[in-house]
């Protein structure tokens, strides 16, 4: 279902975060390597690197896009204690024959003193707002008063998180039900702290950001958060990188009067918890719908998950980075643990396709479950129990297990 | 080797640190690594380094009324003469020290020939009575401790002099770095003129350090933030290595054992002690944080060991650091990147090491170790050499795009958008059209979804509907009314995986249940129908409906239909796919809407009782309730598109079901979705049809018209379209002199124009102004 393309990125240390724009059609990399990379799909579907340029002192930690009714228009955060915002320029220039763009800084973002950690535009409808958080745990929103000006930002709020923050994210419900909310991870790494992921709150009467919840069942530290497109939704959807991918539903309840000036409080539900990287998961990413979310983790796949028709998650696919295929199994370590020789494997499935990505079926449906547990297929534990100690048999039949491409599921 | 075992039994402790009176400008560790001098401007103590902290052993400042002579810029403890120290005074005296001296005042010798602030002591490694210093005046001296005087004075003829340092190397050299950005080498015996000069940074070079194994290498650190590694060895200096820091460098400190570790502190705004890998210059290797104000002086206890580091800062305290207690900055930063494209491609990016480690099934072992600490099992199996793996690395960054037609892609929803009519035509059309276009798109689901509220909300004009469809649905459809929400949505859920068995099932169980009831006598011919018995042609069976229906109406919408529905219905039995079958015929339509929302043991149970409660004729208005919880079905699974189509195309007959806030909510969501994918025809049109405030003056915001009168050529002032200088009506085509309602085309040069087909057609045969003006007008 997936073509691996492999880009040459030349970043010199490593690459921390990828962005796309909002229609879809470029791409942004930063890299400890104090540099930002823009990449523009050409109208051959290749991505060509239309800028490169030095952004801070320091490693480039994240690297976001504002949306294109502001301009082209970046935000990069940094180990050098600050953030900045830039701004292509349109206009005829060497650069532009020669098929590079020119991105100059707008703005410098000062206030924190320690590592500025993250940074995100909030939505649109919330006008061009800009919020850092910052390693010694304090979150800070700006706003452009005009947005036709990128130099100018007023510092509209500051949140103290008491932890150190990695990783913020904007509720995107335009709803006006929904006031705006934001979530913030924390990467504090002494687990007696509870609570790892803050959901902030405004608050039309007080004008201030306040704490909605606390989510005191993340106790370890927390690499990367994202709430889920809101399309049209009541409640919100939140994915949290940690040491697992969990999934959480925050619906919000009603309130008693409506001029309650508290925050709204939530019924929190664990919607699924998967420790399949057996490793720290740094990355979540929703696709548009929200109906796919993506996780990586230490273990150097990308996870592919769905809810199906029960509200049931579950890993629909397994991409590896360097483009050999997974087998789908071996993220369950405990079940596979007899199986062994994952190269073989490889191999064997690699001949038969190079660069495509199978999507076994992992898992059967069990209803009732809500947390998913990805309990082995039925046809890997017959594996385990199989007396014959020789792997060939076994390849070939989970190769062709592989094989079989699922029909296109729309629920 | 050997002077490793020493070191090993002498060197001991931990993290620790104690308060100073005042604030550090230097610290200096005597040779054996027991004793640590800290001075500045009022602070001249030496403390002794025991196992868990610091013991104050002297105070070097006696006297009542202390000197200038105090106020200490540097200092430094002799490294082979391990009573002698030196310090650089602000006044700009050079002082030595004699910790051997019997009264307390351990004065020795005092220079005063600097004019300014001695920036910087450094005694000869292996001479023991050379002593040299750089001054803010601009000049080096070099001193012979046997003298009163100094021996050679060396002018840099520049700028002042921020550090000095002998070469370990070259018993002779010595480097000098200046304000101005040069580095100069010199040579002891010739104070005429400096060997090499070269510029290491832009602004002023505040230090540097020569490498201690390596013996050419040269580290410098200057405001500019960086650190640079020269290689001296070669004829022409060589920048081999540049670091870039985040703060001016104040201090730079080769690592003992460490070939390519260096120590950094900043002069201002960074608190933070750094020790960087020159061969990652982009990214710690460790860093010390324990600072509270600017780190003065930064030495490493003993030259043979790399795990302790003292620290003396301007907050008054002094450290000793550990390195295993250094926080590791890589350890937090993010090894990869991962971000979903718009159109399902997924961006990834990783580090190359987690990439090509051994996808093992086998290491089961991984999954336990605690805190997922991903370190140690990684390090410990493949490279033990963390220094090593620390160097080497990088990411790789590759895009995975979704196949066409693959169910992650978006495809569909583009295709759906531009495809789906949603107004223009009657509302059984739109239905049907917006039915099979889903059909065609391979999404059942939401085609019967369209064929169900076809079916629902056409029957008021049709009331006389074959009675096999009231039949059905006053039998079952009623009870969804007495459904909970949440059994309502759990019923919904379950639609997916009815499988053809199930669906028969129900099928059969209903009918069933008609059977029982004596007064539908159709169900008899429904069920033969069903279950492929079709003898009866359609004549028939609308024969049979009219006999059951007493007054039937000639003209019933939709007859035809029920000419494919039969075709599907005898498929059934014969061909049991999975749930793909798109049944078009009301009579499995409506079966498919039992299978929707109830279970069948549900249906079965109530219906003998509902079945009375309901009049065969239903009120579109009915069904509100089921196609609200639809909707917010489809919303809820993320599929907004369907939810504002069907809100649109049906229109006033849910619209007031739903509260304001949800429709404006999935309106703006859709919206949002068609920007992206810059559909903006279609959210046009759905900002056009939508029939929320919010949405509908989005397409006014920032928009402004400016018209002139066609007339008179003055701006319209008012808001309507009579000017109001020559009280005509300005929107009057040119061709056909009516008013223009929709398209109006006019040339920005004459401002005449008309009706857009009227002008297209008048330039074909003429260039010139329909109006008579004269105008070359050009429609482009």
């Amino acid at each position: 279902m997936f073509v691996a393309k492999s880009i040459a990125a030349d970043h010199k240390d490593l690459i921390h975060d990828v962005s796309y724009d909002f229609h879809g059609r470029r791409m942004a990399t930063c890299s400890s390597d104090q540099s930002v990379k823009v990449w523009d799909k050409g109208d051959d579907g290749e991505w060509h690197c239309t800028a490169s340029w030095k952004t801070h002192s320091g490693s480039v930690w994240r690297v976001t896009w504002a949306h294109p009714e502001f301009g082209q228009v970046l935000a990069s955060c940094s180990f050098d204690r600050t953030a900045a915002v830039w701004e292509e320029i349109v206009g005829e220039s060497n650069d532009k024959q020669r098929g590079q763009s020119h991105w100059i800084k707008r703005t410098t973002l000062v206030d924190s003193r320690t590592s500025v950690t993250d940074v995100k535009f909030a939505p649109k409808h919330m006008g061009l707002m800009l919020t850092t958080c910052s390693a010694d745990g304090v979150v800070r929103i700006y706003e452009a008063p005009d947005v036709m000006n990128l130099s100018q930002w007023s510092l509209q709020h500051e949140i103290s998180c008491k932890l150190s923050c990695s990783c913020i994210s904007w509720n995107p419900s335009s709803s006006r039900a929904h006031p705006p909310m934001i979530a913030v991870g924390s990467d504090d790494s002494n687990v007696t702290y509870s609570g790892k992921v803050q959901i902030y709150e405004y608050n039309e009467n007080t004008r201030k950001y306040a704490k909605a919840e606390t989510l005191m069942t993340v106790t370890d530290p927390v690499h990367d958060i994202a709430f889920a497109p809101n399309l049209g939704r009541s409640f919100h959807v939140l994915a949290i990188a940690t040491k697992d991918v969990r999934i959480f539903k925050l619906l919000p309840m009603r309130r008693e009067s409506a001029n309650s000036s508290g925050p709204t409080k939530f019924e929190v539900q664990v919607m699924a918890q998967f420790d399949s990287h057996n490793s720290q998961v740094w990355r979540v990413s929703w696709n548009i719908t929200s109906t796919l979310l993506a996780s990586s983790g230490d273990d150097g796949c990308v996870r592919l998950w769905k809810a199906n028709y029960m509200d049931n998650w579950k890993c629909t696919g397994i991409l590896r980075g360097d483009g050999s295929p997974v087998n789908g199994s071996s993220g369950h370590a405990a079940a596979l643990s007899a199986v062994g020789i994952p190269g073989a494997a490889q191999m064997v499935v690699g001949a038969a396709s190079a660069g495509r990505y199978f999507f076994p079926h992992l898992d059967s449906p069990r209803a009732g479950s809500r947390l998913a547990h990805l309990l082995p297929p039925p046809s890997l534990i017959e594996q385990i129990y199989e007396p014959d100690p020789s792997h060939a048999p076994q390849l070939r039949q989970r190769h062709a297990a592989n094989s079989i491409i699922q029909p296109a599921e729309h629920d | 080797m050997e002077k490793m075992t020493r070191v090993s039994g002498t060197v001991s402790g931990c993290t620790m640190f104690c308060h100073l009176d005042a604030p550090a400008n230097a610290i200096s560790v005597c040779r054996d690594a027991t004793q640590v001098v800290v001075a500045g401007r009022n602070i001249f103590k030496i403390y002794g380094l025991e196992e868990d902290g610091f013991v104050e052993r002297l105070n070097l400042r006696v006297g009542r009324k202390p000197s200038l002579n105090f106020s200490c810029a540097d200092v430094m403890w002799h490294q082979m003469e391990e009573n002698l120290l030196a310090t650089a005074a602000t006044n700009g005296a050079v002082v030595t020290w004699n910790l051997a001296r019997p009264c307390r005042n351990k004065q020795e010798q005092l220079f005063t020939e600097h004019k300014r602030t001695v920036n910087k002591v450094c005694f000869h490694p292996t001479e023991v009575n050379m002593l040299l210093s750089g001054s803010q005046d601009g000049f080096m001296k070099c001193f012979d401790l046997r003298k009163k005087e100094s021996v050679s004075t060396f002018s840099g003829q520049s700028e002042s002099v921020r550090d000095v340092q002998f070469s370990i190397k070259d018993y002779f050299t010595f480097a000098a770095s200046f304000e101005n950005g040069n580095v100069q080498l010199w040579d002891i015996r010739r104070p005429d003129r400096y060997e090499r000069m070269f510029t290491a940074h832009t602004g002023p070079v505040f230090c540097c350090d020569w490498h201690p194994e390596d013996r050419g290498w040269l580290a410098t650190g200057g405001r500019d933030k960086m650190v640079k590694v020269w290689d001296m060895s070669t004829n022409r200096v060589k920048e081999i290595y540049c670091v870039q820091t985040i703060a001016s460098v104040a201090r730079v400190k080769w690592r003992p054992e460490r070939r390519y570790h260096l120590a950094t502190c900043s002069m201002m705004v960074d608190h933070n002690i750094y020790v960087w890998d020159v061969r990652r210059p982009f990214i710690p290797f460790a860093t010390f944080e324990e600072h509270k104000d600017v780190t003065t002086g930064i030495v490493w206890r003993h030259q043979h060991d790399p795990y302790f580091l003292l620290s003396g800062s301007k907050d008054s305290t002094l450290y000793q650091h550990m390195f295993k207690d250094a926080s590791r900055p890589v350890d937090r930063a993010n090894p990869e990147g991962l971000c979903f494209g718009l159109f399902g491609d997924l961006a990834f990016a990783a580090k190359e090491s987690l990439m090509s480690a051994p996808q093992s099934v086998g290491d089961v072992g991984r999954k336990t170790y605690p805190g997922g600490d991903r370190r140690y099992p990684i390090f410990f199996f493949k490279k033990p050499d963390v220094t090593e793996q620390f160097a080497q690395v990088s990411s790789a960054l590759s895009v995975f795009e979704s196949e066409a037609g693959s169910s992650v892609g978006m495809d569909w929803f583009i295709n759906t958008a531009q495809s789906y009519l949603l107004s223009g035509k009657p509302f059984a059309e739109l239905c049907e059209h917006n039915a099979q276009v889903a059909k065609r798109l391979n999404r059942p689901q939401e085609s019967t979804t369209w064929t169900m509220l076809r079916i629902m909300f056409s029957e008021p004009a049709n009331p006389s509907l074959s009675s096999n469809h009231n039949l059905n649905k006053s039998g079952n459809l009623p009870l969804v009314n007495s459904f909970s929400m949440k059994e309502m949505s759990a019923a919904l859920n379950e639609r997916n995986k009815e499988n053809r068995q199930d669906n028969l099932h129900s099928l059969e169980t209903n009918l069933n249940n008609n059977d029982e009831n004596e007064e539908t006598e159709g169900s008899e011919g429904q069920a033969e129908y069903l279950f492929g018995d079709a003898e009866l042609d359609d004549d028939d069976l609308y024969s049979m409906e009219h006999d059951n229906q007493a007054a039937e109406e000639p003209e019933y919408l939709l007859p035809q239909e029920a000419f494919p529905l039969r075709h599907e219905i005898m498929d059934h039995p014969s061909a049991p796919e999975p749930v793909q079958e798109k049944p078009e015929s009301p009579h499995v339509s409506g079966s498919e809407a039992e299978s929707t929302c109830l279970t069948p043991m549900e249906s079965f149970s109530l219906i003998s009782v509902s079945q009375l409660l309901f009049s065969p004729h239903l009120p579109p208005k009915f069904f509100c309730p089921i196609v609200k919880e639809m909707l917010c079905y489809y919303a809820e699974q993320g599929d907004v598109q369907m939810a504002v189509s069907v809100l649109i195309v049906l229109g006033d007959r849910i619209r007031k079901e739903i509260d304001e806030l949800t429709q404006e909510h999935w309106y703006m969501s859709y919206i949002d979705l068609l920007q992206r994918f810059e559909l903006w025809n279609v959210s046009n049109e759905v900002i056009k049809l939508s029939t929320c405030g919010a949405i509908m003056c989005l397409n006014q915001t920032s928009t402004t018209l400016h018209i002139n009168c066609s007339n008179c050529k003055r701006p319209m002032s008012n808001k309507g379209w009579i000017c109001d200088r020559c009280h005509q009506c300005a929107s009057v085509c040119a061709v056909c002199h009516h008013v223009v309602k929709g398209l109006f085309v006019w040339c920005q040069g004459c401002s005449h124009g008309g009706h857009l087909e009227h002008v297209m057609e008048w330039l074909k045969q003429s260039k010139h102004c329909p109006a008579g003006c004269g105008h070359l007008c050009e429609y482009t």
